[in-house]
Parts: C-alpha cells; structure tokens; sequence
C-alpha cells in the first residue's frame, strides 16, 4: 500500500536576522490514507515547521515531500495553492473563519476557488454542515455561534471538498474541556469514516487518543508509534523511528 | 474563459462588492475625493462642450462653401494700419474675378454700417445695414418667407428698398406685415420688399438685427468714402482650398500686387474663426483638465490609502482564502475590484454632481451645457482606472503575504 504521505529527510531552516534557525533537521516517515495520527511536542520543538509543510503553506529547504503521489516540495506558489485546496482541509485551533459570511458560506469557501457552479456548492456545503450537526445553524454568522460550534463550522469547511487529509493544528486548544470532547468525538466519528487526519497538539492526553503519534524534539523525530504509548509513556522507550506504513 | 480565471474574475467581483457593503461609511467618504475630481472636470468639459457645439451651430449659419475678401483678416495679427493702407477694391475687379475663377458660384460686393431704423414711433440703434447685389442671397444663405429679395433692377436703378432681417421686421411691425411699407435709415426712406427668415447668433452678435439694401443704393445714400469687401459662395465645399488658390492667383493680376510682394488683401473663412475659436477654449481645456487631472490623483491617493488600510484589516481573512486554495492572483483581482469599484461608485456620482453643476450654469448663466454620453461614460470609466492604478499596489501588497504569518495577524 503506498503511503498518502511520505516525507523522506526533511529539513527546514530559517535565517532569522543573520541566524540560522534549525527547525526541521531531516524528518521522515509516512502516513498512509485513513490512519489518524497525532504529531506531538513543545513550543519549538519544530512541529508547527511541520504542519507548515504537510499543509503545503511552506516548502521544505531539502529533503521530498510526496503527497498524494504528488512531490509538492518544489512546486510554485499557485501550484501549492491548487494542492491546498484538492488534498487539505485545515482546521485551526482559532477557527479561521470569515466573521462577515455566515457558517454556509464559510464551508462553501474551498468549493469556491475549485470553480464549482453555486448550487452544487450549495448542497454539498449543506451535507457537511449536516456532517457535523450544525444545519440548523447554518444561516448564522461565526460571532453567533459558540466555540464548539465556530469549530464545527471549521471542520465541515475541511470535510467539504473531501481532500486526501485533514489537517488540525490545536483544534480544541481555544475551547473548554467539554467542548473539547465532543470536537475529539468528532474526529473519533470521521477517522471511523474513513479519513485520514493528521492532528499537531502539545497536549498528551489528546495524542494520547490518536492510534499513532509521531513526538517531535529539537526539530527531530523521537519517538513514533501508538498514540497512548508515545504521548502518556516515557515516550523514549518506545521509540520506533518508523518511515512507511503503520 | 478558463475556469480558474472565472473563479478569481466572479469571486473577485462578489468579495468587493461584499465588501463595499461591510464599510458603508468608509466606502462613501472614499468615493467624496474620486467623485470630486470627476465633477470638476465634467462641469467643466460639458461647459467647453457646450461652447462648442452652439458655436459649430453658429458657424454653419455662415456657410461652409463662403469666402470673404477683405483689406482686414477677421483674425488680425499685428499692425492695424498695414491692412487700412491697402487699396480698396473695385467694381471691375469683381467682374474679372466672376469671368475668370472657376470655381465661384456667386459673387457680391458687400458694404456695411450700422444705423437707426424707424418706422412710426418705433426705433431700433445699431442696426447693421448691408449694401449687396440680388447674388448674395445665395451667398449668404438667406431665406426669405415673405416678399422678395434685392433685385438686379434695384441694383441698376439704385432703388430706395430694403430686406429686413428677423429681429428688424418683428422690432419695428409688431403684429404687421413689413412688406410695402416704407421705414427709414438714418431719416432716409426706403420701401420694405421681403423679409428674412431669423439665422441666429453668433458670437453673441445678433444677425437679424439687420437690413440689406441694393449695393449702389448704399452708396448713393450714405457716400462712397468707404471701401467694400467681397462675398462669394464656390460651388464644391470640397474644392475650397483650390478655389482659394486660384482666387489669389486672380486678385493679385487684377490687383497689379508686384510679384514677391505679400498679398495686398485677405481671404476670410469662417472656419478661421473656429480655429481661432479653438485655440481658446484649447487653453481652457488644458488648464481645466489639468486641474481635473490633479483632484483625481488626490482622490486616487485616497484610495490608495484605503486600500491599505483594508489590506491590513482583512490579513487574516487573506491568509484563509489562501490557505483555502486561493491563488495570488484571485487576491490581487479581489482588490483590484475593489478598489475599481469604489472609484466607479466615485465616478458615477462625480457624474451626476457635474452634470447637475453644468446643467445649472447653463440655466443661470448664458453658457450652454451640453454633455454627451461618451463623456458620462468616460467619467465612470475612467474613475474606475483610476481606482485600478491607485489599487494595484495595496493589491500586491495583499497577495505577496505570507500565507503563513497571516493566519497569525492578530
């Protein structure tokens, strides 16, 4: 089974005033379609470089990165932006949405630059709002909806034009615990329908619910394999510098 | 048009206009500086305009196949006294020039002065009174609806008659018919044959306020001191130019003009009037769009300032639709119509002010406005550059950021 995503030593530096910066010091591994990977570690310790990168927002200064069968790690800006929108669908831990559309419009976003004609986009808006339970809200603007539901909105936004991966980045980091828990009992739910998602936390006992979470230090790889060992354990002693398949 | 080009030119258009909306207030103060510049040059252009369109009108009333030659240009350039010492012409000469041009249609000397005219208890001052021949009816395009024109006969016999011009018959015989009554010129009498049909204005100058008499009558009754100039009509207006050439070659034979000598007369046509006419407002035009021009590019700095602002304001949205899968270039089109939009809103009520000024000069003053629908358009339109031009940096200022550190603007 080939990998949807197969990163092969990855680097990514950055001059910061006439400094080196390290951020990713050659990461690899893969991810095949339909696994629901978490990929943990401190402040700097690289991952938001890496999330930067599979979300094809950054390129990498060496190293490939396959996606989808597509090496995307020297493709043009408007070629990663066409990548964006067919392979990904982000989801943010401050929702992102656009405060003056309302929730309908916000998911009929990424259906928009793919050029389809507005009634389709309509009712396809329409399944993924239903995806998440949010079509009765539908209608309302971001500010009119709470937290949990701004990130529902968010994840229909991801689902609407079924891209090869879903791409967290903190999503339940700006709500309270109960919320957080019904966000993480929807990925649950979608990573149970068959998608793939790939999800950057610093919290363990989030990672903790992945079935795998790669744990990022120094801009490397440390450890790699079952979410609860990775995260809640020693970590270290796990380590499996896995690349390919699960 | 591919689809990707439809998606940044429909996205673009709903995402400006959306966004017009959203910033009602700043939208409408951003539109006063682009609007102000576009009135002030349409009020100004439809005024120029309006000059020169009743003034074409003017024109044509003198005909477009007439040639008029004098000791004096109608446009003089330098010394007055040069031209007042030339030798008048002569009755002969007219003769040669009617037997040898070929291209002239109708010649007649013509002599004028202005006078009191009297009828009854009424008087009319300042009335041009014209000396000419039975030809210069067809020279001078007149229309004559009631009773006759001068004659031959009259001419020959030099009879007392006269033809009133419009403003003439109706200022001296209200509600009567002129014809077969007998006014007087100075106290002398002359019997009313014919009346003209009303040729207008021009150049403020009242041309019915006029009354021809035969030629030689003229002279036998105000004296023969006074020179005459020549009126002819060519039968082409294409063949203008030549028929002027040829009449140079004929005037300076009859003339006796030494060769090498500069002409001793001066053909006048009524589009040197025009020209001159258009040197002016020219002037005008220039100094008025100039000033249109430089209020525009205050307003287009406005609008560049806006945009900037909107820019920075919207960062985060920006790095969504970029994140999305929006391309550079759906966001530079994005601002780019926006940024047009406001200017075209600008422009079209910039219009609407500059029509309105112009249509109330027209009516408070005597300078006709007349704006044509090119120049509406033109005023919109181009606003809307303006916008464009002014849009193009905030524009690519939008869509250089990084999607990445967008997504972070707080």
């Amino acid at each position: 089974m080939s990998a949807l995503i197969d990163v092969q030593d990855v680097t990514r530096v950055f001059h910061v005033g006439g400094e080196e910066v390290r951020a990713l010091r050659g990461v690899s591994f893969g991810i095949t379609r339909g696994e629901w990977v978490a990929i943990i570690g401190q402040s700097g310790s690289g991952k938001s470089t890496l999330m930067n990168v599979l979300g094809c927002l950054d390129t990498p200064s060496s190293g490939r990165y396959m996606l989808n069968g597509k090496d995307v790690s020297r493709m043009s800006d408007d070629d990663l932006a066409i990548v964006r929108n067919e392979e990904i669908g982000f989801i943010f831990q401050t929702f992102q949405l656009l405060p003056r559309e309302t929730a309908l419009a916000n998911v009929e976003l990424p259906l928009v630059y793919r050029g389809m004609k507005a009634k389709e986009r309509r009712e396809r808006a329409r399944a993924a709002l239903s995806k998440v339970h949010l079509e009765h809200r539908m209608h309302h603007r971001p500010n009119e909806l709470s937290g949990g539901q701004r990130q529902r909105v968010a994840i229909a936004r991801a689902l609407v034009a079924e891209p090869s991966m879903l791409l967290a980045d903190e999503p339940t980091g700006n709500l309270d615990s109960a919320t957080g828990e019904e966000i993480v009992r929807l990925f649950e739910e979608l990573h149970r329908g068959g998608n793939t998602l790939v999800l950057v936390t610093h919290e363990p006992k989030l990672a903790a619910r992945c079935p795998r979470a790669i744990r990022l230090t120094d801009g490397q790889i440390v450890a790699d394999g079952p979410g609860r060992e990775v995260a809640l354990g020693d970590g270290h002693g796990v380590v499996t510098k896995a690349v390919g398949g699960a | 048009m591919n689809k990707a080009a439809r998606v940044d030119v429909l996205e673009g258009a709903r995402i400006a206009f959306f966004s017009l909306g959203a910033n009602r207030m700043r939208t409408v103060l951003t539109t006063v500086g682009i609007g102000i510049g576009v009135a002030t040059l349409l009020a100004i252009v439809g005024i120029i305009q309006g000059l020169n369109s009743s003034f074409e009108k003017q024109l044509a009333s003198i005909g477009s196949n007439t040639l008029y030659v004098s000791k004096f240009p109608w446009v003089m350039k330098g010394d007055w006294w040069m031209y007042r010492n030339r030798k008048n012409f002569t009755l002969p000469q007219v003769e040669q020039i009617r037997a040898q041009s070929t291209y002239v249609s109708a010649i007649s000397p013509i002599v004028g002065r202005s006078a009191d005219v009297a009828f009854g208890g009424e008087q009319l001052s300042a009335v041009d009174i014209t000396g000419a021949t039975h030809e210069y009816l067809s020279i001078a395009g007149y229309e004559v609806p009631n009773g006759r024109f001068l004659t031959e006969a009259d001419d020959t016999v030099t009879r007392p008659v006269a033809v009133l011009g419009a403003s003439v018959a109706e200022g001296l015989f209200p509600g009567l018919d002129p014809v077969g009554r007998t006014i007087r010129i100075d106290g002398r009498p002359f019997q009313v044959v014919g009346t003209l049909s009303r040729k207008g204005k021009l150049l403020d100058q009242d041309q019915d306020l006029a009354v021809l008499v035969p030629f030689k009558t003229f002279y036998s009754t105000f004296g023969k001191s006074r020179g005459f100039s020549l009126a002819l009509s060519i039968n082409r207006p294409e063949d203008l130019r030549q028929a002027e050439d040829q009449l140079v070659g004929i005037l300076r034979r009859v003339r006796g003009t030494p060769p090498g000598a500069p002409d001793d007369f001066s053909i006048n046509r009524p589009e040197m009037l025009a020209q001159t006419y258009e040197q002016l407002t020219g002037a005008l035009y220039g100094v008025a769009v100039g000033v249109g021009l430089i209020t525009m590019l205050v307003g287009g700095i406005g609008i560049m300032n806006i945009m900037l602002v909107s820019v920075r304001e919207r960062t985060r949205e920006i790095g969504i639709r970029r994140a999305l899968g929006a391309r550079k270039r759906t966001i530079v089109l994005q601002f780019l119509m926006e940024a047009s939009a406001v200017s075209a809103v600008g422009g079209l009520l910039g219009t609407l002010v500059g029509l309105g000024t112009a249509k109330v000069v027209s009516l408070i003053t005597p300078l006709a406005a007349d704006v044509q629908l090119f120049t509406i358009f033109g005023g919109v339109g181009f606003a809307a550059v303006v916008g464009l031009l002014f849009g193009i940096w905030p524009a690519a200022r939008a869509a250089h950021q990084d999607p990445r550190e967008a997504l972070r603007y707080e």
